[in-house]
């Protein structure tokens, strides 16, 4: 499906067709917008609800290097011509996972767990991106999201060892795993066509989220011995 | 903004450059483990009056698991950790008057992307020569001294570079190769 163009560096793609630029505009647009969104709604927030010290400036560290993402998809976006006010929420919408409430530090290890999951999901699909650029910037930014899924796992792992500590993690996961399918974009998708159609990403969002529901299952229902809640059919 | 308002927030912000330039420099996590310096007992005392912990004693921590275990210990006192935060807040609010909300975030932006590039590697480094691998750890001690030098960065504005704030000496225990662990068990640990 992809047409084999290859854009090594920012100052090649004046001349890639205006749907190549467009795309990748798009998706630069969106990272740099949900990872600062991100680190405002919940990582830093978070720090305040870490339950020791340790937990705090790990939280903090972690709040950095989603800041430090955000720092990166915009210096991107700027040498493509972006203009920086468009990176910024006040500018684009950021995506639904971030209007759940936090108010606990169960929901934000569930949060580490499950949406940082799903964003391993989306930078992997950016590693053999035919923007150079971006997936040198996937791959630099893939060891800190394992890491931060790992922060989510380590953390859950260490509450359910209580039988408190469990029915906090279980409820967390009951209330903001249904906002997660839909992160990753409606099944028929004209973006979604685009970017595959030029090998800009791989994976159709089906394609996707599917993965994406069968490694959450390995983590809650395997790992952690929770349970999934079940998820209302797609229309 | 006019000429007058930008000398202004100009004069307000230039401690910023002098503190990036210390933490370009710093000896970060370098010193973790050895025996305290009579300095350094100074600057903990110090540190604990200025934050209303006159009374509470200096305690030498000897290796990163140690320091871990401290970090993670129930008995950690909420009542400094509210202090500092109580006294984060007065000094934001206090900046927040000498330079206008974008530029004083703009420059507390550039002192925390500088000291996000040097700490972690930093504290990594530090761990595995003591033999301890540990990616959570090395972030742990990564983001009490980004904690710190974003604390020190408010001082500065707020005091225009007074060395004997807290914080300001809280940073330089940081700059001198130490990670301040915070009280726990009643004592000051310093590593």
């Amino acid at each position: 499906m992809s047409e084999q163009i290859v854009v090594k560096h920012t100052n090649e793609l004046k001349d890639a067709p205006a749907e190549f630029r467009e795309a990748v505009s798009k998706l630069v647009i969106s990272h740099a917008v949900n990872e600062l969104y991100g680190a405002q709604v919940f990582d830093e927030p978070a720090i305040a609800l870490a339950p020791t010290p340790y937990a705090k400036w790990l939280t903090c560290r972690v709040a950095m290097e989603e800041y430090g993402h955000h720092v990166r998809f915009r210096e991107l976006g700027e040498e493509m011509g972006i203009a920086p006010e468009k990176m910024t929420p006040s500018e684009k919408r950021p995506l639904s996972i971030f209007e759940f409430p936090l108010q606990s530090w169960e929901e934000f290890c569930v949060i580490k767990l499950l949406a940082d999951l799903a964003e391993i999901l989306q930078v992997e699909d950016l590693l053999h991106c035919t923007f150079h650029p971006l997936r040198n910037l996937a791959r630099m930014t893939m060891p800190e999201e394992r890491f931060h899924a790992q922060f989510g796992e380590d953390f859950c792992t260490e509450l359910v060892a209580t039988e408190d500590g469990r029915k906090k993690v279980q409820d967390a996961i009951d209330r903001y795993y249904p906002m997660l399918p839909a992160f990753f974009g409606a099944s028929v998708s004209r973006n979604n066509e685009i970017f595959r159609k030029w090998g800009i990403k791989q994976r159709t969002n089906d394609e996707m989220r599917e993965d994406f529901l069968a490694r959450a299952k390995e983590l809650v229902e395997d790992k952690l011995k929770l349970k999934l809640p079940k998820l209302a059919q797609a229309a | 903004m006019s000429d007058a308002a930008r000398q202004m927030t100009g004069n307000a912000l230039a401690p910023l450059d002098a503190l990036r330039n210390r933490i370009r420099v710093a000896s970060w996590y370098a010193a973790v483990g050895e025996e305290l310096t009579s300095g350094e007992r100074w600057d903990a005392r110090a540190y604990l009056a200025g934050l209303g912990f006159a009374e509470t004693g200096v305690a030498a921590v000897a290796d990163w698991k140690q320091a871990a275990s401290v970090a993670k210990s129930p008995d950690w006192s909420r009542d400094w950790w509210d202090r500092e935060e109580a006294e984060r807040s007065a000094l934001l609010a206090r900046a927040a008057e000498l330079a206008p909300e974008r530029e004083l975030m703009a420059g507390l932006s550039k002192v925390m992307e500088l000291t996000a590039a040097v700490t972690h590697g930093a504290a990594a480094i530090a761990a595995s020569r003591a033999g301890i691998a540990d990616q959570a750890l090395s972030r742990v001690a990564a983001g009490a001294g980004a904690q710190s030098a974003y604390q020190a960065a408010l001082a500065a504005i707020a005091h225009h570079g007074e060395a004997e704030h807290p914080f300001s000496v809280k940073f330089r225990l940081f700059e001198a190769g130490r990670w301040p662990l915070g009280i726990s068990g009643g004592e000051f640990h310093l590593f």
